[in-house]
């Protein structure tokens, strides 16, 4: 449905994005995740035909976004980081407006008219209709955002951040609107709100100074850089020489202690690669006569994952973890952060 | 077409629902009735010291000097009407909404054009009011108003082509429209240095002037150099623009 080939952005010297390639199946959710200034606003002004690329190609619902922009418009619906309303307009008279923009020539008045209707209900903004667009609280001018994006039934949606700035309440409501999206339409948000990447998207495309460094589902990449292989393991009565005696143990990389609370200590517990320890540590408390309170696997959150990838310094996954992009599109041209297959554990001739 | 029309009502719509548009409007009735005041009294002045050669030509005294001093409020009111068009867009962001919708670059200054001079037909409309006094209590000429406000309406769309072209280069309302009033007055002055350089640099300099090419309108007379001159003026402006926002686009 979208499909992003080698995209370079340059403004003068400075790249914004640089060699980014992904592609987005129908009615699928894809996250679009970085730091600030990582390049997705630009990405999404490209795929919008709000501004060229230097290099590179982006279709959208198969129509080439430079060579066929207007097509490419027509179905594509843009909500950008700030939702471009005329102050000076009620929400009725707005969305009027956009949708003779935006709908075809052939629709009548009428059609137009219950087409509006339709997309308020949806995002819920029929009760402030008569309201001028400068009067709206944040929530609802994001809303009516929402709701001129989707005034053409576009195939695709794009969304720059369309929870910023919004309560807990409405920012729920936002990300069930755009999961009851999904399905009838193809949706790219933006974020770096993390939580919202894993609840809402099916996949998700981290970028970082604008070069691509994962695409994976969100369970995928928590599970993937270090999954299973940490324990966490607290017991009480155990003695001085209990990291010791986990150490010991077989199959057991690294073992540090976490927290201490009067008796109870909480270790993690790293295994080696494809060794599942936690019978044998099991075993090694019940022998020791210590109270096992807890244990459990430690899965990095998608938070760690993402600081991982986007910080220098950990941007390198040591040998022992897996690569972070396990579903390659076409070609994902992965950055830094996803050159992850170590040197040595490629057999040389 | 219909991408035009709707840009264009919007713009036309925002001069009418913003008090900006109102107080353009009555500005330009009041200076306009300043110099209807000012006219009148010394046409009447004119007219009676005439008493003996008859009755002076009201259209040549007092209707086509009036319609040149709306040229100079021109100079001051029309950078108002467009120095919004792109700035306030490009600062409120809602320029992303136009250049992400199925319309064209073209459709989008075209519809601001015409918006803006739809504007300025209702100022000159308004305007028309002081006129029709003269023809209830005196008997002009028609033909001759006629031809003057068609040429009011061709220079303003020139200052209003310029005026479009700095807004889209700028975010900054009050920087477009101040650069605007400056292009429009060196447009406007050209001429005076045609007075130093020499019979064939004064006809050049005097052909670039934009009130230079009003005279003959205020006078009865429709000449295709003119118009010609109006209309390639305006189509230069908006070619202007339409590189100006591809440009933008550009550097994004």
């Amino acid at each position: 449905m979208i499909e992003v080939q080698h995209l370079t952005k340059r403004y003068g010297p400075f790249t914004a994005v640089d060699d980014v390639s992904f592609r987005v199946e129908q009615g699928e959710i894809l996250g679009f995740l970085g730091p600030n200034g990582a390049g997705k606003t630009t990405t999404m002004r490209v795929l919008t035909g709000y501004m060229p690329a230097t290099e590179g190609a982006a279709t959208v619902a198969g129509y080439d976004v430079f060579a066929a922009p207007i097509e490419a418009k027509r179905r594509t619906g843009y909500l950008p980081e700030t939702p471009p309303l005329y102050p000076d307009m009620t929400v009725r008279e707005y969305l009027t407006f956009v949708a003779k923009l935006k709908l075809p020539a052939s629709v009548t008045k009428a059609e137009r008219v219950s087409r509006i209707d339709a997309v308020m209900a949806k995002t819920r903004v029929a009760d402030m209709a008569n309201r001028h667009c400068t009067k709206l609280s944040k929530g609802y001018k994001q809303r009516v955002g929402l709701a001129q994006a989707l005034i053409h039934d576009p195939e695709v949606l794009i969304l720059d951040e369309p929870t910023a700035g919004l309560d807990p309440k409405q920012i729920i409501e936002t990300r069930d609107l755009i999961r009851s999206l999904a399905g009838d339409h193809t949706v790219i948000l933006s974020t770096h709100i993390l939580p919202e990447v894993s609840q809402t998207c099916q996949r998700v495309v981290i970028i970082n100074r604008g070069r691509v460094v994962a695409i994976d589902t969100p369970d995928n990449l928590t599970r993937q850089l270090k999954g299973s292989a940490t324990l966490y393991v607290q017991v009480d009565t155990a003695g001085a020489d209990a990291a010791a005696a986990l150490s010991g143990l077989s199959g057991v990389r690294l073992v540090s202690e976490l927290d201490r609370h009067e008796q109870a200590v909480g270790f993690e517990i790293s295994a080696e690669a494809d060794r599942d320890v936690r019978r044998d540590v099991a075993r090694l408390v019940v022998d020791k006569g210590w109270g096992l309170l807890e244990m459990r696997p430690l899965r990095l959150s998608l938070e760690d994952i993402f600081l991982q990838l986007t910080t220098d310094e950990s941007a390198k996954p040591s040998a022992s973890d897996a690569p972070v992009v396990t579903q390659a599109p076409p070609d994902p041209t992965p950055g830094d952060g996803a050159q992850s297959a170590p040197e040595s554990e490629q057999p040389h001739a | 077409m219909r991408n035009v029309l709707t840009i264009a009502g919007k713009e036309l719509r925002g001069f009418f629902v913003s008090p900006m548009g109102w107080v353009i409007m009555g500005l330009f009735a009041l200076l306009f009735g300043y110099f209807f005041m000012a006219h009148l009294t010394y046409f009447v002045q004119q007219s009676m010291q005439a008493q003996g050669g008859g009755p002076i030509n009201i259209n040549q005294f007092m209707i086509r000097p009036l319609l040149q001093n709306v040229a100079l409020i021109n100079l001051f009111l029309l950078p108002m009407i467009t120095m919004r068009a792109y700035a306030e867009e490009k600062r409120s962001g809602t320029i992303e909404l136009l250049l992400t919708s199925p319309v064209t670059d073209l459709e989008i200054i075209l519809g601001k054009f015409l918006g803006a001079i739809g504007f300025y037909a209702a100022l000159l409309a308004v305007t028309m009011l002081y006129i029709g006094i003269l023809f209830a209590f005196g008997n002009p000429e028609w033909r001759p108003v006629l031809t003057g406000y068609f040429g009011l309406l061709l220079m303003g769309g020139c200052f209003l082509s310029v005026g479009l072209f700095i807004s889209s280069t700028t975010k900054n309302q009050v920087v477009a429209g101040a650069a605007t009033f400056v292009v429009f007055l060196l447009l406007w002055i050209i001429s005076w240095l045609g007075q130093s350089a020499g019979p064939a640099m004064a006809s050049v300099l005097d052909y670039l002037s934009i009130v230079w090419h009003f005279d003959d309108f205020g006078k009865g007379v429709i000449d295709t150099k003119h118009v010609i001159y109006y209309l390639s003026f305006i189509t230069f402006g908006l070619f202007l623009t339409m590189k100006s926002v591809d440009t933008e686009r550009w550097r994004g």
